[in-house]
């Protein structure tokens, strides 16, 4: 078993730029979500049927569950965490057909934890202002450092975090597999795939939400 | 190769505080309910971020044993 992504083919621009399985594969998720919704809000109408109340419903609850916590800044954030929540589902289940996720790749959960943390600073400073954001760093001595770290512990936690979790579920697959090649793994592919996909997501989704949360307060 | 090994299995071994802890705050959390099921929802989030948090010690444990393992430095 090798941590690193092979590379699958080399863009001969500017000396070779080398395209891994990860980027690959999220290639194929983005095209899969962005055709699926294109899709999906054909020929909608003001009364839902189909699968337009699905969506709305989807849509709706979704909405719900970032009011909750954000209150009335719920319509600014909610698009970006909504977009992440899909694209995590989809990359984090996406081993039930075959393809290593991209998420057990270091540098994409890197990449996210980034776009969060970013998020989160452009929060605080539409909340309070950039002097306001930068009052917060020295209301005492001692805060500048903790407020320093945090903005450091807080990405490297939600980056590895993701990054841990799905590589020890699809390196245990991939052992349970060896070892017992049928019946077995779809039982446990149920769990390691499917539900520790979906919780990842939710802690991921739920924790930006949460930083997002402290930083317009 | 075999102190490694050690290591590595020395290094997982953070999986039994987080193990202790999500168990400890989950039963709370399951108290909490029984005792006001109305505030299941906010409850819930709770664990959430506690269970997160707690889990996040035994995955660095456990990231340190596989890279002790398949990098051997």
């Amino acid at each position: 078993m090798e941590i690193e992504p092979s590379v699958v083919f080399t863009i001969p621009l500017f000396g070779g730029i080398p395209v891994t399985m990860t980027v690959v594969v999220e290639w194929i998720i983005m095209a899969v979500l962005i055709i699926a919704s294109l899709i999906v809000t054909k020929g909608w109408k003001l009364v839902p049927e189909g699968t337009q109340t699905v969506v709305e419903v989807a849509i709706d609850s979704f909405n719900k569950f970032v009011e909750n916590s954000l209150g009335n800044h719920w319509k600014e954030y909610a698009p970006y965490l909504g977009t992440v929540a899909l694209f995590l589902i989809v990359a984090n289940t996406i081993g039930i057909f075959g393809f290593p996720p991209p998420t057990k790749d270091l540098s994409t959960t890197s990449a996210l934890a980034i776009m969060s943390i970013t998020t989160v600073i452009i929060a605080s400073i539409r909340a309070r202002g950039i002097k306001g954001f930068a009052k917060s760093f020295f209301k005492s001595p001692i805060d500048f450092f903790i407020q320093m770290l945090d903005l450091f512990t807080r990405p490297l936690s939600l980056a590895a975090r993701l990054f841990g979790n799905i590589l020890a579920a699809t390196t245990i697959m991939e052992l349970i597999s060896k070892a017992v090649p049928i019946v077995v793994p779809a039982v446990f592919s149920l769990y390691f795939d499917l539900f520790d996909g979906f919780l990842q997501m939710l802690v991921f989704v739920f924790l930006t939400m949460l930083y997002i949360e402290e930083a317009i307060e | 190769m075999d102190l490694l090994a050690i290591g590595a299995a020395i290094a997982a071994l953070t999986g039994i505080g987080a193990g202790i802890g999500i168990g400890l705050a989950t039963g709370k959390a399951v108290e909490a309910v029984s005792r006001q099921p109305e505030a299941g929802g906010r409850i819930m989030q709770l664990l959430l971020l506690g269970g997160a948090l707690a889990e996040a010690t035994a995955i660095y444990g456990l990231l340190v044993s596989i890279m002790l393992i398949i990098f051997k430095p």
